[in-house]
């Protein structure tokens, strides 16, 4: 039993552990959610006893562990929820970006950032050129 | 006065149900939570006053019987951490309102974070640390991405993943004591784990470590430190670095001194390495950063630094190093962060009290951790040891000194800076200014500080005994 449990643990973490490392964002969430099961499947295992349930009146006997049950609800609980929120996160960044790959999204950004900044460098008069040129040295010198 | 354990969540906690449905925009309810939040602040300094004069307060929750029920506990090492969290997430509040709430729901997120951080500083359950620890955590990612600016949705998304692998570390941490231990409560966990061999405690002390220093960014797991903290907004900044980055700190020392000291002393060596590595990366990367945030970020991971090498030398001296330096960086990060973004009169010294305090020039607060990380150092034994430590620590310091004012030139003296003439509020800059007097007011006067950082130490070392 210990072993076979130990081995879910490990499948379902090793997978959680592979989809997060993917690009795109879904896979990270899923991923995520995953992970988060597989901690909880540790929970579970840490408390794994044979015997009756914990409920009075008692049984003779052993009596099975309630404690790991309750934390694993609250931790499937909080597992849910953020994944609510991540999924959440996601949808914001598909429709400003229009993809969920992680590395389109930082491209994009970078791409925005440097039309911005030849936008503002166009946006200068021509007095203030001078200005300019020197700060562009100044910008290079403590590189 | 057992009340006063609970009053502190209780109050944010309260107060967020309520105005999570209504307008934050609206000054009225901003003001409202701010309130909130400083009431909530009282309660932890009436409880951190208390807990000086006649030791820990322990409430059992829900009427249960000890050993049964959810333990909340509140000592000085707690209190002391809650205090100054609170205190960085109140200034920086308070900053947000008079700049302009921009989303219906940031006062209540930022409630629900400081219900999170005081619950989790002031309970003396694992498990129950854990629960408080994702309700701040949560409200936390949602803030990283408060102004929907698109890099800060992504930053947003990135800081969820990275730190959710982190929780469920925690988690797995957690599950494991509690199979070694059969319990959940802090004191007895502390007290059983003797028993048990060291060789079964170290794996689980290595996943509570690597999930802590995720949380505060240690060197090798400082890889979504900068992502997040650049071009996040000024408030949203200080209260990440200030106040959420402590439970990073406080689970350090309250898992690794007071819970395992027995895996924290085996693995000293490594801890040591961690943060001399972390001061010196940090440092490093600041230095040659532009962007003000960039370089903070980076000052950060080297700051975490000189926490570690304080928990590694442990001890008395070790231990209250790591307290006082803990307070310490909240207060500068939050002042610096806040006082960067400032235009006008005065914003410029603020910024300075708060470069001065992190490269540890008197009379800032920072020189008085400083102090303390060279009298841990001298502690540290062998003479090799203390030399090296002491040559390390004064380079750290020589280096944040020049990223500090290479920040400050950048931001206050650069062309474009006099050029922009137009000032910030008068209000936020009067609350940096206040800021950056109180930290030299610690600085000139740091003796209730050095108590708390002595009696969290003498705390800690209790359970050894």
């Amino acid at each position: 039993m210990i072993l076979a449990i130990s081995v879910v643990i490990a499948v379902v973490f090793a997978s959680g552990a592979f989809l997060v490392l993917q690009r795109d964002l879904l896979r990270v969430v899923v991923g995520i959610v995953l992970i988060s099961n597989s901690a909880i499947l540790f929970i579970i295992a840490a408390g794994l006893s044979r015997g009756s349930a914990p409920i009075y009146p008692i049984d003779e006997g052993a009596v099975s562990d309630p404690l790991v049950q309750a934390m694993a609800l609250t931790a499937l609980v909080i597992g849910s929820s953020v994944a609510a929120l991540l999924l959440a996160v996601v949808y914001r960044l598909y429709v400003s970006h229009g993809s969920i790959d992680i590395e389109e999204i930082f491209r994009m950004e970078m791409r925005e950032a440097e039309e911005l900044e030849s936008m503002n460098k166009t946006e200068l008069d021509p007095e203030e050129e001078e200005v300019a040129d020197e700060r562009k040295l100044e910008k290079e010198e403590p590189r | 006065m057992t009340t006063l354990v609970i009053l502190p969540a209780g109050i944010a906690w309260l107060l967020a149900a309520v105005i999570a449905p209504l307008d934050g925009r609206r000054p009225l309810w901003g003001w409202l939570a701010a309130t909130g939040l400083g009431a909530s602040l009282l309660a932890v300094v009436l409880l951190l006053v208390r807990v000086l004069r006649e030791g820990p307060v322990e409430v059992v929750a829900g009427g249960w019987p000890e050993g049964v029920g959810i333990t909340l506990r509140a000592d000085v090492l707690g209190a002391s951490f809650a205090a100054v969290s609170l205190a960085v997430v109140l200034v920086a509040f308070v900053h947000e309102v008079l700049l302009g709430v921009r989303s219906r729901t940031f006062p209540a997120l930022v409630l629900f974070l400081a219900a999170g951080l005081s619950g989790l500083f002031l309970t003396g359950d694992i498990f129950n640390f854990y629960v408080f620890f994702e309700i701040s955590m949560t409200a936390s990612y949602i803030l990283t991405g408060y102004r929907e600016e698109n890099s800060q949705v992504r930053a947003a998304f990135i800081f969820a993943v990275v730190n959710l692998v982190g929780s469920v570390m925690f988690l797995s941490g957690i599950a494991g004591l509690y199979h070694l231990t059969g319990s959940l409560d802090m004191e007895v966990v502390a007290g059983r784990i003797g028993q048990v061999e060291l060789s079964s405690i170290i794996p689980i002390a290595t996943v509570i470590f690597v999930a802590f220093s995720l949380k505060i960014g240690l060197f090798p797991f400082h890889f979504w430190l900068p992502a997040v903290y650049v071009g996040s907004h000024a408030p949203v900044a200080a209260i990440l670095s200030g106040a959420v980055a402590n439970i990073g700190s406080y689970g350090l020392l309250r898992f690794g001194a007071d819970v395992l000291p027995d895996a924290l002393s085996f693995g000293a060596p490594v801890v040591l390495v961690l943060g001399v590595v972390s001061i010196v990366y940090g440092a490093m990367q600041a230095v040659s950063r532009h962007d003000t945030s960039e370089v903070m970020a980076y000052s950060t991971i080297g700051q975490v630094g000189y926490i570690l090498v304080a928990l590694a030398v442990g001890g008395p001296v070790g231990y209250a190093a790591a307290v006082v330096y803990s307070i310490v960086n909240s207060l500068n990060k939050a002042l610096v962060f806040l006082a960067a973004q400032l235009r006008g009169p005065l914003a410029g010294a603020a910024f300075a009290v708060g470069a001065f305090s992190i490269a540890g020039v008197p009379p800032a607060v920072g020189f008085v951790g400083k102090i303390a990380l060279f009298k841990t150092s001298i502690e540290a034994g062998g003479l090799l040891e203390t030399t090296a430590l002491v040559v390390l620590i004064f380079a750290g310091s020589a280096l944040s000194f020049v990223y500090a004012f290479q920040v400050y030139q950048r931001a206050f003296l650069a062309r474009e800076y006099r050029n922009n003439k137009r000032p910030s509020p008068r209000a936020t800059r009067v609350l940096a200014i206040s800021l950056a007097a109180f930290v030299l007011a610690v600085g000139l006067w740091p003796e209730p500080l050095l108590v708390l950082g002595t009696e969290s130490a003498a705390l800690l070392l209790e359970g050894l005994r």
